[in-house]
């Protein structure tokens, strides 16, 4: 076991690779070298990272368009990803995927879907064959807080809870969907919600806090495993950036600034200013690696149109 | 190819349990999804008896969470499984366009080929007795306009067995099949299994050899269209009637030989014409060889309306023998063809008394 200091600083690492990763994704915007929709994880990072601290390559998890944070901090390659949001040949998925349907099936990073809550019952459904199989995976499903507003969440949660299956529902709540708040979406509270499913719910109000994500992740994964049934977890959080681009939107009228500024407060990386610095020089050396990695990395050409169709 | 595993006569439905037996004999990774799976009818006796054999853990009874179940069962496809999810009607698959359509039929591609979803989908499509406008409709076109899903119709027991054996072992995709359910009892005999014409049980089949016009059919219409060939073998025309079987994958060479030969085309859905088998079929002769044609093509189906509830309209809302073997005699003779029709008003009620011999 890492000490505590030791630990941090790994948390912290992966927290500011997808930082600068999603930053250099902003710089580049503008060449058009990106030409995918990004759906920038910026402000929620730590979320990702904490959850994924504990899972094993064989865990599987299934995650949404906003997906860098998870292929990161879930293993995936980084210049796999870059060639990736190039669409080039040498990404992850040879330029069929771009931003929005990352997946890393070596580290269980089992896919991501631009259909809000479509892959939530994906990991319900690997819970089932883990279970019935006997494989001992822990399953964890990532979805927003829209999709609890669809009924393939109620669907899921049911069926998961029914069954006792290894699965834990992880709601990134960052209380927008788009551009509308929770409170002009929802009749109910989540939580209470979801406890009348007969599910044991878990609150993080501080999805900054890599330490307590990265525990309270630890301690549900583990119960999964030893065959507890399904748990649930919410972790609230802020994103930063815009929807859907590289851009700030402050001045669009919906949020104010200020919201995010309580969020800094508590961001690690600005918690942290002496121990990030110690890290920026690798965290750069490993993006330009998969940049240039990318930028080399040749297009896909006709005869790869129709491959992998079925 | 010949078909291999059917050793005697099987009713549809025999067919069907068998090839449920067989797929979950073959791997202990083939799980069963469906509304009464488990129960005492077991959809239709297809899934009778199973529980016993393999287990109540196998076969899934599902709460009616059609959108929900089928990305279970994706999520258990990536984890390993091979499902098998169940409808009793069609109909309710329109639950779950979601699933199959923005999900299944993309994972492969979407993702560079880094995964497979291998999964059964079974469709029941109903027919007579005021099935009426949900429980009634073929929606094989839907599917099999959509890239990456195999859509298959099997009209005899002997494609029941051998398809679903290749979707299970062999096939890394996802398959939709769409069972008719006024074939259940019909028993088929071995000696009558159509020839398949292609390198897998996927493959076009060849129902009954001719010269004069080129019939292409799909599910129960495969199986009209050779009782009509029948009839008008015995009063001199000549009927080559291919049964689509795969909808989805049709090989051009088998329909453009064929109509090369004939020169007269008629196709027999078991649906609506806009935009269905029969526009794709028109498709395929006019890109290949429109010259192929002596006469306009003819296509019957159902008519464009949702389906009547009341017998008295539903008996016209089908084609039945008689329009079907006068649209054939008129295609090769014009319309006075001086042939004598079989009366027969209503496909359902011949079907449902109906014991062979295909």
């Amino acid at each position: 076991m890492l000490n505590t200091n030791e630990r941090l600083k790994r948390l912290i690492y992966q927290t500011l690779l997808i930082r600068r990763v999603e930053e250099r994704v902003i710089e580049l915007y503008p060449s058009d070298k990106i030409q995918s929709p990004v759906h920038l994880s910026i402000g929620q990072e730590p979320v990702a990272v904490g959850l994924c601290e504990s899972m094993s390559p064989k865990d599987v998890l299934f995650t949404t368009y906003r997906g860098h944070a998870y292929y990161i901090a879930k293993g995936g390659k980084l210049p796999e990803l870059m060639a990736e949001l190039y669409g080039r040949k040498g990404g992850v998925s040879g330029g069929k995927a771009g931003s929005m349907h990352l997946a890393a099936p070596e580290v269980g990073m089992m896919g991501s879907s631009a259909v809000v809550a479509s892959t939530i019952p994906h990991g319900v459904g690997a819970a089932l064959a883990a279970k019935l199989q006997g494989t001992k995976q822990a399953v964890i499903t990532i979805f927003g807080d829209g999709a609890i507003e669809e009924g393939v969440y109620h669907e899921s949660m049911n069926f998961a809870v029914l069954h006792k299956l290894p699965v834990l529902f992880v709601c990134e709540n960052n209380a927008l969907a788009v551009h509308t708040s929770l409170a002009q979406r929802q009749a109910f509270d989540i939580v209470q919600h979801a406890k009348s499913y007969g599910i044991n719910t878990t609150v993080i109000e501080d999805g900054n806090d890599l330490i307590k994500v990265g525990d309270i992740a630890a301690k549900l994964l583990e119960s999964l495993r030893a065959g507890g049934g399904p748990e649930w977890l919410m972790v609230k959080t802020y994103r930063y950036k815009e929807h859907v681009g590289p851009g700030d939107d402050f001045d669009a009228g919906y949020r104010s600034r200020s919201d995010m500024e309580k969020w800094l407060a508590t961001d690690p990386l600005y918690k942290y200013p002496e121990i990030v610095k110690e890290m920026e020089a690798d965290v750069k050396t490993e993006i330009d690696r998969a940049v240039a990695f990318a930028e080399a990395s040749p297009l896909p050409t006709r005869a790869d149109l129709l491959t992998d169709v079925e | 190819m010949t078909n291999q595993s059917l050793q005697k006569a099987l009713s549809y439905r025999e067919a069907l349990n068998k090839a449920m037996h067989d797929a979950m004999a073959a791997s202990d990774k083939v799980l069963l999804f469906g509304q009464g799976v488990n129960d005492h009818k077991g959809i239709f006796g297809t899934t009778s008896g199973l529980a016993d054999k393999f287990g109540a853990q196998r076969l899934i009874e599902v709460p009616l969470a059609e959108e929900g179940m089928t990305g279970i069962c994706i999520g258990a496809a990536l984890n390993g499984a091979y499902p098998i999810n169940i409808h009793i009607r069609a109909d309710f698959v329109l639950l779950a366009m979601n699933q199959i359509i923005n999900l299944a039929a993309k994972y492969k591609y979407m993702f560079g080929g880094l995964f497979d979803i291998p999964m059964m989908i079974r469709l029941v499509i109903g027919r007579s007795w005021g099935q009426g406008a949900q429980h009634s409709q073929s929606l094989q076109s839907l599917f099999a306009h959509i890239p990456g899903l195999t859509v298959i119709m099997p009209a005899s027991s002997g494609a029941i067995v051998d398809s679903y054996a290749h979707a299970v072992q062999k096939h890394r995709g996802t398959v939709i099949s769409f069972e008719h359910r006024l074939m259940y009892d019909l028993t088929f005999e071995r000696d009558h299994e159509p020839e398949v014409l292609g390198k897998t049980p996927f493959s076009q089949r060849r129902v009954r050899a001719g010269t004069d016009v080129t019939i292409v059919s799909t599910s129960i219409m495969s199986l009209e269209a050779r009782r009509a060939a029948d009839w008008l073998a015995d009063r001199g025309i000549s009927c080559d009637v291919i049964d689509l079987h795969c909808v989805s994958h049709i090989d051009h060479d088998v329909i453009m030989k064929s109509v090369g030969r004939t020169g007269r085309l008629l196709v027999a859905d078991t649906s609506w014409l806009p935009y269905g088998v029969s526009a794709e079929i028109c498709r395929i002769v006019c890109q290949n060889d429109p010259g192929a044609l002596k006469a306009p093509v003819v296509s019957l189906g159902m008519a464009p309306a949702p389906c009547p509830t009341a017998k008295a309209l539903e008996d016209i809302y089908y084609p039945n023998l008689t329009t079907l073997t006068d649209s054939i005699a008129t295609l090769v003779r014009g319309k006075n063809h001086g042939i004598d029709l079989p009366h027969e008003r209503s496909m359902a009620d011949v079907y449902k008394r109906f014991k062979g011999p295909f």
